[in-house]
């Protein structure tokens, strides 16, 4: 039972802040797509600008991680 | 580094101007710049006779490049002196002549491609009515009508046929047969005397015969669709030696007219830059930034030619003014390639610090920290160095062909330091062994190695942007120092506090910590905290380091396990191929992302100075290409 609540709270760690980024994501690919239509030079600003809510997902699957390592064992 | 730029002003008698002009663009180490409006020269405009050359000058460039582009593959030929004014008169006859030469051929090798196109999409076409006009031949003094009917009106040929009984009893005859297209291609043969009738129910019933082409000087279809496939046979060879002749001539004269057309862009150059001049009545002053280490090759140049008529003198090396100077980054030839890292960005204004070499050192670290196996670096290696192969040297593929065969490298280096080869493959099957640790059980110490680089990295962005605030705004920089500083310590009271420490660091560091917050308040106001908050998540961004590798090796050991779970062995290579391939492809282009958003974001945010412009020299035109 404490290993199942364990395992959820890494698995709740890492969903929520990937579908915060999914989210964020799809906003900055959206506008992204359109500015590179009139400007397709920023493409390389526009990757990096794709790449920044990556974070939350990143942090969130490090969370999840030192959640398990913590408390798994 | 960012070269160090010098404001010049050359000052000569008018009549010189054309010929130090010449010198300038020779040499190709000035940028010129427009003369202050307020001081006590004009700006040069250019008289009538140099507008007049320069529309002249326009249309014979645009005569040489008509004829270039016609020629397809065009040459850059190496700067062989600069062009006579006979040369120039030549070469403006030799477009003038050719340009109409060669469009002439050009369109009508085009018409000939147009006319091949059509006949070979309807040849199926002319084939089946080929064989339906035979009939024609059999009917003396008849009508004939041609007509296509689409695939889904097929059925309705029989009822064709009643509607012309109806109209005409017997005198009439209709074949039909069906296209490759799906498409029924129709003859109807009728007696004259009922021809008119005929015509008006085809009209009723909107169909139409298909137009007899006026081009083939024929009558009938009949006549038309023999000559059309005859046609067709020839245009093959008519186009062959419509290109036959363009090879001829450009092979006599594609190389003369490259040459050319540098020279007559050089020209234009001149005359577009001649309005950057001042001018008195009597003399001229040109202006503008040169690198300080070109500027004794520039001064000898001209004081050789042209004095002592001619005198050069520097106008400011630094201070505010060097805040305009171009921006020129010279680094060492194994840097230099992570120059092009920085292209994405506006270059570092003059004067800052130009981060080319920290890139060129954590770039390639922070990727083989995330890559680290061994198989992929590898296989990266190759990639990079056909892609060497492939571009021109100076080109931005080049720079990336050269940072890629660094970060394999460092891939492989990383490889053997975690013991990966495809994953835990190198474990499994030949023996390797940890040298520094193991990405997929030790994780916390993965971890700790991230952060602890990240701290390093934000720290050394912080001292450069003290280092580069410095000159201009002190504020700013002690702002910097103060906010790199408690970072620094609060590492030290953290660790301290851990026992990674002796406990005697921690009293001296919190006495420091202490003094140096007032010191951040007073220099960046209450901002200043919130500065530091942002560096602290600055700081734990690097993380990523640790989550991409991660994920990279459990996708890899992913790959290996579907690869084992097949069973047969070919099938189980395949398979693992496969889904190594996806992964080398994430793995590749995850990490390359990831490391250059901790530059452009985390580093740079704390010195970079995106406001420079590029050095853009007054040369000639194979000089600004490179050549």
């Amino acid at each position: 039972m404490e290993f199942a609540i364990i395992a959820l709270a890494a698995a709740g760690a890492i969903s929520l802040p990937a579908l915060a980024t999914a989210w964020a994501q799809s906003k900055i690919g959206a506008a992204g797509v359109a500015s590179l239509a009139e400007k397709p030079e920023i493409s390389g600003t526009v990757i990096i600008l794709l790449a920044i809510p990556e974070t939350m997902a990143i942090l969130g699957f490090v969370v999840a991680v030192l959640i398990l390592l913590q408390g798994g064992g | 580094m960012i070269v160090r730029m010098a404001k010049i002003r050359v000052l000569g008698p008018r009549d010189l101007l054309d010929s130090v002009f010449k010198a300038l663009q020779e040499l190709g180490v000035l940028e010129l710049v427009e003369p202050d409006p307020g001081g006590p020269v004009e700006r040069m405009g250019l008289t009538e006779g140099q507008r007049a050359r320069h529309r002249r000058f326009h249309r014979i460039l645009a005569d040489i490049e008509a004829c270039l582009d016609s020629f397809g593959h065009i040459p850059h030929p190496a700067f062989s002196g600069p062009a006579s004014r006979e040369d120039l008169a030549r070469w403006a006859r030799l477009a003038r002549r050719l340009r109409p030469q060669v469009e002439h051929l050009r369109a009508t090798a085009a018409d000939l491609e147009e006319e091949e196109a059509l006949l070979l999409k309807y040849r199926p076409f002319l084939t089946t009515f080929g064989r339906l006009l035979k009939s024609e031949s059999t009917w003396k003094h008849a009508a004939a009508y041609h007509v296509v009917i689409a695939r889904e009106d097929g059925h309705t040929v029989p009822k064709l046929r009643e509607a012309l009984r109806e109209v005409v009893g017997e005198e009439f005859e209709l074949r039909s047969e069906h296209l490759p297209t799906g498409e029924v291609a129709l003859l109807i043969l009728i007696t004259s005397p009922v021809a008119e009738r005929v015509e008006q129910m085809l009209k009723n019933a909107r169909v139409q015969d298909i137009p007899v082409p006026s081009s083939y000087g024929a009558h009938s279809l009949a006549e038309a669709v023999p000559r059309m496939l005859e046609r067709l046979e020839q245009l093959a060879g008519e186009i062959a030696e419509i290109e036959g002749r363009i090879a001829e001539l450009a092979a006599r004269h594609r190389d003369e007219l490259a040459r050319a057309r540098d020279a007559f862009i050089d020209c234009l150059s001149e005359l577009d830059a001649l309005p950057a001049a001042g001018a008195t009545r009597h003399a001229f002053v040109v202006e503008g930034w040169a690198p300080v280490e070109e500027l004794p090759r520039l001064c000898a140049r001209l004081e050789r030619e042209f004095a002592p008529l001619v005198v050069v003198e520097e106008v400011c090396r630094d201070g505010p003014s060097a805040a305009e100077a171009p921006v020129v980054l010279r680094n060492p030839r194994l840097v230099r390639p992570f120059e092009s890292l920085l292209r994405l960005l506006a270059p570092p204004r003059y004067g800052s610090v130009d981060p080319t070499p920290f890139v060129a050192v954590f770039f390639p670290l922070f990727f083989g920290l995330m890559v680290g196996d061994v198989a992929y670096g590898l296989v990266m290696i190759p990639l990079a160095l056909l892609l060497r192969s492939r571009t021109r040297p100076g080109s931005v593929f080049r720079a990336v062909s050269e940072v890629a065969g660094v970060c394999a490298a460092s891939a492989i280096v990383f490889g053997i330091l975690y013991g990966e080869f495809l994953g835990g493959m190198g474990h499994e099957w030949f023996g390797m062994r940890p040298l520094a640790f193991n990405r997929e059980t030790a994780l916390t110490v993965f971890l700790v190695v991230a952060v602890a680089l990240g701290f390093i990295h934000v720290v050394l962005g912080l001292v450069l942007g003290t280092v580069s605030e410095w000159r201009y705004h002190r504020r700013h920089a002690l702002a910097k120092g103060a906010t790199a500083a408690i970072i620094v310590l609060a590492a030290v009271l953290l660790l301290g506090v851990l026992g990674f420490l002796p406990k005697a660091a921690i009293l001296p560091g919190a006495v420091m910590l202490a003094l140096c917050l007032p010191l951040l308040v007073v220099t960046a106001g209450f901002m200043g905290i919130i500065e530091i908050l942002s560096t602290m998540s600055n700081v734990m961004s690097y993380a990523r380091l640790m989550a991409l590798g991660t994920a990279g090796v459990m996708l890899a050991d992913v790959a290996n396990e579907l690869a084992g779970a097949v069973g047969l062995l070919i099938l189980g290579v395949v398979v693992g191929l496969f889904f190594h391939t996806l992964n080398f492809v994430i793995t590749v282009f995850s990490p390359t992302i990831h490391a250059l958003r901790l530059h452009y974001v985390e580093f740079f945010g704390k010195f970079y100075d995106p406001g420079g412009r590029p050095f853009r020299p007054f040369a000639r035109f194979d000089q600004q290409l490179g050549r």
